[in-house]
């Protein structure tokens, strides 16, 4: 067992293990920082599939961004560890488990189905693959019109959220 | 007399000499290292010198740096009492180790119903993203030394700069979790404010370095500064060097950093940096006249850390500026003479030595500049820290990325770019000169130029009348308990 594999496995039973407490624990702020620290585990497994750049932006944006939000409106609404009312076997809740499971299984059946591609590269393109420079030419040319598209959809979003927040214009 | 001798000796003298002398033995160390252990072992040297003497060493002397300068400004003595063994210590210098033996030695209170493990955690998650910013800070060039090539950088991943946004992003969580944690109101308002300034600005803060990245099209900190001649920030825009075809004695000429070719992205970077810092006049978070802070809860060497944190980042905050704006450890001009000089080329040790302490001096003038900010500007409102960041950062900093671009497009060669930015750098200078005239008008209204957000150029006539209202509203406020004191002694006598 070389050094890659220990630290693979390291990261995804602990990315399991504290994704397991962002649902299991009882108070807001601990979710919230075990699913900092799920973030910062995935980006572990990233960086083992030499996806650097997605690495660093997973905890720019994720870590750094997005989860100091959450933790902002928990802090600002001061929730606190609240006695749930046990809950309720409704048909939604059926569905939605029923839901989940099956997109489960689909994803396993995708991810299952990758060949292992990283292997069969040349080490000359093994080193330029996943930097930033990489990303960015594959991502403004290839893929430039679903990147833009992407774009537009944040702009929406965006715009959605002001008028939703602010009643007058 | 003999005072002023001796502080312009130790100025010019002892610190350029002593930086010099251990960066000279980190290159040995690094290249020993290399020999004895494995290629790249100096790394590991490069940590233990950089992050653990440099910018330890020089964020715990800021804190006294920081309590004298203030004294200086504000026409006191400042910390002068702390002796060694009966001896007084120049500069109270002994302070610093006085300091630090009471953060060390102060009992550790915790609140009784504070969040036990979350408290504890605040100022480790404050201090380490801190503490492993300046890994990607190159401090001096790549040289042979004992036959190995040595550099003096801890990390260079291909995202440079992403790397200092993503880390320096983390550190609110030490911030806020401590303000949550205490279990106290004041301090829960500290976290919420510092989470909601640090949101704010990191979008400001990476907008406004997009141009200078598209101007040298790299995002890698050593690729800023520029290893060979020609790269970089190592080349002059116009000047004498190789590329124009003559090889004079010395080479002189305007240099290709950042300052010139982006003063605006530079005013954008140093203000929403320096909010990250949380520092005056961006105190918010601990604001100490209103609330105390986020660490109102914390003593001892809890304490210390969230303090020592915030000192490390004026440090990393200054390496970044250097290495971004001013060249890095390269010389303004006359380095492609340096290099060539037989003493250099036959001890590279003291090429590195020279550089290296350039560097430093770079940081330690940047850090001096942070300090005086700090003591000239009153605090913001906090809708006026919000203003500041959303309405006068952002979109200055989305101009200047499409001026760049269409200027870098236009012109590869970077002349256009410094051209408007040495453009930008008169216009500002020419308004500050101008200002002097209009500043009495200024006095009463106490601070609102800030609101416009144009930090550093507001005029030194502005900083002086702020100053002015400071002492007014200073004079009101001992006179009020003056005028009590007559018609009735016991109430006032009680609220002192």
């Amino acid at each position: 067992m070389n050094a890659e594999v220990v630290l693979f496995y390291a990261f995804a039973v602990l990315a399991l293990l504290s994704a397991g407490m962002v649902i299991a624990s009882r108070s807001p702020i601990n979710s919230a920082l075990s699913l900092v620290a799920t973030f910062f585990f995935l980006a572990g497994t990233y960086v083992l599939l030499l996806a650097h750049t997605i690495a660093v932006l997973q905890v720019l944006v994720y870590a750094g961004a997005i989860m100091v939000l959450f933790l902002f409106v928990i802090m600002l609404l001061n929730l606190t560890e609240t006695e749930g009312e046990r809950a309720k076997v409704t048909f939604g809740r059926v569905a939605g488990a029923l839901a989940a499971v099956s997109l489960f299984a689909l994803l396993a059946l995708v991810v299952m189905g990758v060949k292992g591609a990283p292997t069969a590269m040349a080490t000359a393109e093994l080193a330029r693959f996943g930097t930033l420079a990489a990303l960015g030419q594959t991502l403004y040319t290839e893929w430039l019109l679903p990147f833009e598209a992407v774009s537009l959809l944040l702009l929406v979003a965006i715009v959605g959220a002001v008028v939703v927040a602010k009643a007058r214009i | 007399m003999s005072r002023t001798v001796f502080i312009l000796v130790s100025i010019f003298l002892v610190i350029p000499a002593l930086l010099a002398g251990v960066m000279m033995g980190a290159y040995a160390l690094g290249g020993w290292l290399d020999g004895v252990w494995f290629p790249g072992a100096h790394r590991l040297t490069n940590i233990l010198v950089l992050m653990l003497v440099f910018v330890m060493v020089l964020a715990s002397l800021l804190t006294l740096a920081e309590r004298k300068w203030s004294a200086l400004m504000q026409n006191r003595i400042g910390p002068n009492r702390a002796d060694l063994f009966g001896r007084p210590v120049p500069a109270g210098i002994g302070h610093f180790i006085a300091d630090a033996l009471k953060m060390l030695t102060k009992e550790d209170f915790r609140p009784a119903k504070a969040n036990t493990f979350l408290y504890n955690l605040g100022p480790l998650l404050a201090f380490a993203p801190v503490f492993a910013l300046f890994a990607v800070v190159p401090a001096g060039p790549t040289l042979e030394v004992f036959g190995k090539t040595v550099d003096m950088v801890v990390a260079t991943p291909d995202f440079g700069l992403l790397f200092i946004f993503a880390i320096a992003s983390l550190a609110v969580y030490g911030t806020s979790l401590a303000g949550w944690s205490s279990n106290n109101k004041f301090a829960l308002l500290g976290g919420v404010r510092a989470a909601s300034q640090m949101i704010s600005y990191e979008v400001a803060l990476g907008l406004s370095l997009v141009g200078l990245m598209m101007a040298f099209s790299t995002v890698q900190l050593p690729a800023f500064v520029g290893e060979a001649l020609g790269t970089g920030q190592f080349r002059y825009l116009w000047g004498n060097d190789a590329a124009m075809g003559l090889r004079p004695g010395f080479d002189v000429g305007l240099p290709a950093w950042g300052i010139f070719l982006q003063p605006v992205a530079f005013v954008l970077f140093f203000a929403a940096a320096f909010a990250e810092t949380k520092r005056a006049p961006f105190d918010m978070p601990e604001g100490e006249s209103e609330i105390i802070g986020y660490f109102v809860e914390y003593s001892g060497m809890k304490f210390g850390m969230f303090m020592l944190s915030e000192f490390m980042e004026i440090v990393i905050l200054s390496g970044v500026m250097v290495v971004l704006f001013f060249g890095g450890y390269h010389l303004p001009i006359g380095e492609e003479w340096l290099r060539g000089t037989e003493l250099m080329r036959s001890y590279p040790l003291l090429l590195g030595a020279v550089l290296g302490m350039v560097f430093w001096l770079k940081v330690l003038t940047l850090c001096y500049l942070q300090l005086v900010v700090r003591w000239t500007f009153p605090r913001f409102r906090y809708d006026q820290v919000q203003k500041l960041g959303w309405k006068m950062l952002l979109p200055v900093g989305l101009v200047n990325v499409f001026v760049t671009g269409a200027l870098v497009l236009w012109d590869p060669s970077l002349r256009l770019l410094a051209l408007s930015g040495l453009l930008v750098i008169a216009v500002v200078l020419a308004l500050t000169m101008a200002a002097p005239g209009e500043a009495p008008a200024e006095a009463h209204g106490e601070g609102h130029g800030h609101a416009h957000g144009d930090t550093t150029a507001l005029p030194p006539s502005h900083a002086h009348a702020t100053g002015h209202a400071q002492v007014h509203a200073l004079n009101a406020h001992t006179a009020v308990p003056q005028k009590l004191e007559t018609p009735e002694r016991t109430p006032v006598a009680a609220s002192h």
